[in-house]
Order: C-alpha cells, then sequence, then structure tokens
C-alpha cells in the first residue's frame, strides 16, 4: 500500500476539495443506486413488448375506475411514450431518485453536522458558503449521474424495441426529471443546511414530495383541482406530458427556480446559525 | 504587543424559551504572543463554547471575541488559515484511510503541511494506512493531534488533546506542543486534568458555569491544590507527630497508614517521617474538583453558602 501514495513533497491546493471528498467517500453508494435503477428502468421497459403493446393492457386499463386510470396517469399506457411515462418517468424513476436525492441532500451537511464529521471541514480554510456551495455541487452531479442513466437505458432500450418516441422529447423528460429531484432534494438539503437536523430535513423534503405527488396525482379528480395542481413540482415536469411534448418551459423554470431558491436560502441561513449544536 | 486571544464579557445562550441555556456567561480571557495557556474546568463548564466561539462555530450572544485582533466571524477562513485546532470531539468514520483523511485535511488548508504528516505519524506512532473506521479512540486523536500541528499554525488550539493518548503519547504530544512554543507559536488548551495541563501551560485559567473563577500562573494553582499523600510505616504511629506541620492538613491516622493533604513543600513532612521506619509512600496531585470544592469554596449546599458568610 505504502507504494501507492503520492508522494508528499510538493504542497499543491486542489480544486474543490470538499466536492472531491464527498463524491469519493459516497462512490460506492452512488455507483449503486446507479446499478439498481438502470436495471430497474431497463426491467420496465423491457416489459413494453410483452404488456404495453397489447390490446390486453388496453382491455385492462378500459376496465379500470376513470378515477384510478386518471390518477395512475394511465390514460396512454397503449403508447409507446405513455407507457413510458406511466412505469419509469412518472413512478419509479422520480420515486427512487427521490429516496436517494432527499437521504443525500439531508445528509450531505444536516447528517454531516449531526455526526460531528463536519466540524474538521468548517473549521479549515474552506469558507462556510464554499463548503455548502461544494456540498450542494455533489448533490448536482449525483441527480445528474442518475439521470442521465436512466435517461440513457429508457433511449437505449426504447430504439432496441422499436417504440415510437422522439429522442427529443425523451431528452426533455429526462431533463425535467432531473430537476424535479435536484429540485425536492435543494429543498432537503437548504432545511438541514437551515437547522442542522437531518431528521427534519428529511420529513420536510418526504412532505413536500408526497404531497406535490398527490396532488398532482388527485388534483383532476376535483372539479376545481387545477390550481392545486399547477402547485406540484411532480405538475412542472409532467404537465406539458414530456415524453410526446418534450419538457414545458414554464414547469423547467419553475424546478429550476425552486431549486435556486432553496440553495439561496441554505447559503444564507448556513453562513448565520451556530454550528454543530 | 497585542493579545492573540481576547474575549470580553462573553456569553453564549443555546435554546429558546424556557429551555434556554446560558453556557458562557460574561467570560473575560487575553492570552498573549507565545504563551502556553491552561484553559481548566469541569466537563460543562463551557471550555468547548469559548473554544468554538473562537473557531466561528458558535455566534455569541453578548459580549466580544478576537482572535489575531479580529472577529472571528470577520476573520474567516483567512483567520483559520493561522490556526491548529483539535476538537474535543472528534467524529471520524469511512473506509479512507488515516493518510488520505489527513492529505484531504491538508487540501481543505490549500496544501500547507502535507509533507509533514509522514513524520508526524511516526512520532505518533500512527499507521497511515489503516482505515478511519477501524481506528481507536487514541488513534482517531492521533489524527485530530497530528492535523492540528501539520501546516505549523501561529496558534494552537486544543480541546482536550491529551484524551485517549496513552502516557508515551502525551509525552510526545507535550514536545510537539513545547517545539510549537520554540516556534513562536501561541497555544491555548483546554482540560478537565490539572495534571495535564500543568507541565506545559505557563498561565491557567479555571472556568466554571461559564465564567473565569481564577486565573493564575501554575506555580500558585498547584500550590492551592496540593497533594494527597500517604505514608505507610512499619509500626504504628500517632497523629499528634504530624498534626501542625508546616503545609499539611487534614492528617488522618489508622495504624500503620497515614494520609494528608500536602500544600507546598513536602520538607516537613519529610523530616517527621524519617524519623520512622517508612515502607511504602505515594503522592498523587488533587484533581481540579476537589480543588472547587475545597478552595474556590464553591457553594454546593446552603451549610457552605453559610459559612463562607462567615
Amino acid at each position: 500500500m505504502a507504494a501507492d501514495r503520492p508522494p508528499m513533497s510538493l504542497p499543491s491546493a486542489a480544486a474543490f476539495p470538499v466536492l472531491r471528498w464527498v463524491l469519493r467517500v459516497q462512490l460506492r453508494a452512488l455507483l449503486g443506486w446507479g446499478v439498481a435503477l438502470a436495471a430497474v428502468s431497463a426491467m420496465y421497459v423491457s416489459f413494453w413488448p410483452a404488456m404495453g403493446d397489447t390490446a390486453e393492457m388496453q382491455a385492462l386499463v378500459d376496465s379500470m375506475p376513470e378515477a384510478l386510470v386518471t390518477a395512475m396517469g394511465y390514460e396512454a399506457i397503449g403508447s409507446p411514450a405513455g407507457y413510458l411515462e406511466s412505469t419509469v418517468y412518472a413512478l419509479l424513476a422520480p420515486i427512487l431518485m427521490l429516496v436517494f436525492a432527499l437521504g443525500f441532500g439531508a445528509r450531505l451537511i444536516a447528517g454531516e453536522e449531526e455526526a460531528g464529521e463536519l466540524e474538521l471541514e468548517a473549521t479549515s480554510t474552506v469558507g462556510r458558503t464554499r463548503l455548502l456551495l461544494e456540498r450542494y455541487l455533489a448533490l448536482v452531479l449525483a441527480v445528474v449521474w442518475l439521470a442521465v442513466l436512466v435517461g440513457a437505458v429508457s433511449l437505449g432500450l426504447a430504439r432496441a424495441l422499436g417504440m415510437d418516441i422522439g429522442t427529443g422529447p425523451l431528452l426533455g423528460a429526462t431533463l425535467g426529471l432531473l430537476l424535479l429531484v435536484l429540485a425536492l432534494g435543494s429543498v432537503t438539503f437548504a432545511v438541514g443546511a437551515a437547522t442542522g437536523r437531518r431528521a427534519l430535513a428529511l420529513a420536510v423534503g418526504a412532505a413536500v414530495a408526497v404531497l406535490a405527488y398527490v396532488a398532482n396525482a388527485l388534483a383532476p379528480l376535483l372539479d376545481d383541482g387545477a390550481w392545486l395542481q399547477r402547485l406540484s413540482p411532480f405538475h412542472w415536469y409532467l404537465g406539458n406530458d414530456p415524453l410526446n411534448e418534450g419538457l414545458g418551459l414554464p414547469g423547467a423554470a419553475a424546478l429550476v427556480v425552486l431549486a435556486l431558491v432553496s440553495l439561496v436560502a441554505a447559503v444564507v441561513a448556513y453562513d448565520r446559525r451556530d454550528l454543530g449544536v | 504587543m497585542a493579545a492573540i486571544i481576547r474575549t470580553e464579557g462573553l456569553v453564549k445562550e443555546y435554546g429558546r424559551g424556557a429551555r434556554r441555556v446560558r453556557a458562557l456567561d460574561g467570560l473575560d480571557l487575553e492570552i498573549a504572543p507565545g504563551e502556553v495557556f491552561g484553559f481548566l474546568g469541569p466537563n460543562g463548564a463551557g471550555k468547548s463554547t469559548t473554544i468554538r466561539v473562537l473557531l466561528d462555530q458558535l455566534r455569541p450572544t453578548a459580549g466580544h471575541a478576537e482572535v489575531f485582533g479580529t472577529h472571528p466571524r470577520a476573520g474567516g477562513p483567512r483567520q483559520r488559515a493561522r490556526i491548529g485546532y483539535l476538537p474535543g470531539e472528534l467524529a471520524m468514520t469511512g473506509r479512507a484511510t488515516a493518510g488520505e483523511l489527513l492529505r484531504h485535511l491538508v487540501q481543505l488548508r490549500g496544501g500547507t503541511g502535507a509533507e509533514r504528516i509522514e513524520g508526524l505519524a511516526a512520532r505518533l506512532s500512527l499507521d497511515l494506512d489503516r482505515p478511519i473506521r477501524g481506528l481507536s479512540k487514541g488513534n482517531k486523536q492521533k489524527v485530530g493531534v497530528i492535523q492540528a500541528f501539520l501546516h505549523r499554525p501561529e496558534l494552537l488550539i486544543l480541546d482536550e488533546p491529551t484524551s485517549g493518548l496513552d502516557p508515551l503519547l502525551q509525552h510526545e504530544f507535550l514536545a510537539m506542543v513545547r517545539e510549537a512554543q520554540a516556534d513562536g507559536a501561541t497555544v491555548f488548551m483546554s482540560s478537565h486534568v490539572l495534571s495535564e495541563v500543568e507541565v506545559i501551560a505557563e498561565r491557567v485559567a479555571i472556568v466554571r458555569a461559564g465564567r473565569i473563577v481564577d486565573l493564575d500562573d501554575v506555580a500558585t494553582l498547584r500550590h492551592h491544590a496540593g497533594q494527597r499523600v500517604e505514608l505507610h510505616f512499619a509500626d504504628p504511629v500517632d497523629a499528634g507527630d504530624f498534626d501542625g506541620l508546616s503545609g499539611i492538613s487534614d492528617v488522618e491516622v489508622a495504624d500503620h497508614h497515614l494520609t494528608c493533604l500536602l500544600r507546598g513543600e513536602p520538607d516537613p513532612l519529610l523530616k517527621v517521617a524519617a524519623r520512622f521506619h517508612v515502607t511504602r509512600w505515594s503522592a498523587e496531585d488533587r484533581e481540579l474538583e476537589d480543588l472547587f470544592l475545597d478552595h474556590y469554596r464553591m457553594p454546593v449546599t446552603e451549610e457552605e453558602v453559610a459559612d463562607d458568610g462567615r
């Protein structure tokens, strides 16, 4: 082992020391989540010839209560884009990615701070804001990594199975997925950065995610639910029917704004408060 | 010369409403350049709170703190580059090795001191290739000590530095502190055990309930604290021979066995003891807690308060 060690004679300052360390420590988790997410996405997409593209599937959906079909977004499950959305883009990928991103976002500041592992970093010559931004960048890169995997697997299998989905809309939907997960991950990160409480950050992040999902799914069943749906980040992502029409610009902008507002709030609150209490 | 560390009326409160706790209650400190300063007090007295204010981890509720003449918040990273800090509660986990963590910590400070990692690790016999999560408390403490000294800081702020280190390593640690001082560094170290700091510190402040209750040079403090002396004799002795000797109090004799409290020179006691056949002896420095209780007359019960007013 000793021979592997790089020479220590030259003092050198690496760029992004915090980010590099976080990615290094989290490498196994990132690879593990990536493999799991790619595998689940691949499995569901490859069911298309057996399930989606059949008269039986359409008959099954036709036999379901209309409200359930609406809530689950199954209206178009018989089309390639509708199937991919119902299974992967509107359900499995966001749920799995949110489970990861909320946990990761809560840990990046609050979790490590509660464990006492941030003290040496926070008392080094890395300023508070830079520490926070580098750790946020780790969240961004992690979410990008997972979204890219989902997009690549979906695009690859869609082409292999001859599914009629445009590349543009699929990439747009993938970007929307990325922004949705990043926005809700940012909310969680911000609560953690502002309070130093991991459990609180997770609870708030999960509550926002669940409410957003439910509001988007159930609002169409209400007589006057459009306003409620418009409040949901899930609607910002899915409202434009992204796998057919591409990602809607207002929705994408709303997700970016949510992420940025969270980040700014995190920076401001983190700079002001006591650390490690 | 200007003070390296100065606090004036430092107050720190935690929590809200009914659960509000005052951890620092008007703490005044002034530490001169090149000084080794001991910061003593029982757990919960406010030592770590003071230190964490100096490192800008905590923001004071009231009062003023400065390091190198600048408030820690205003000083920021530039100020912390001149400080080596060992936290009182050191948490480290992960698969990375001790060497990798130390190189990371060096990177966090812009790369200064990387060349000293191996030398300091060898001095404290720390195996740099062991994963951090498998390290004992003592080995983690070594990592903490090393990272504080790596960049030859002008100011060392060490919170309970010797906890977890065995006596041999404590000795090595003290040598490192002396070398840093010879290099011109100022050292501010906390402890809850007087004996840990008295061999190295010139001045000692005692903190209790968030205030400095005494500040003195070590010799004076040691004199106040005294030693618990035990003597075993071949034959039974009489307490009367020892009562009233200069610097001796609390004499208790049980047959062959004498215990007493010694403050000041042991000479009078030894001269008397030498008249008898001494089979065993021991002299132990008393803990800080004893010193609080008997010398500083910290009111503990209402009776003691009444005694104080006598």
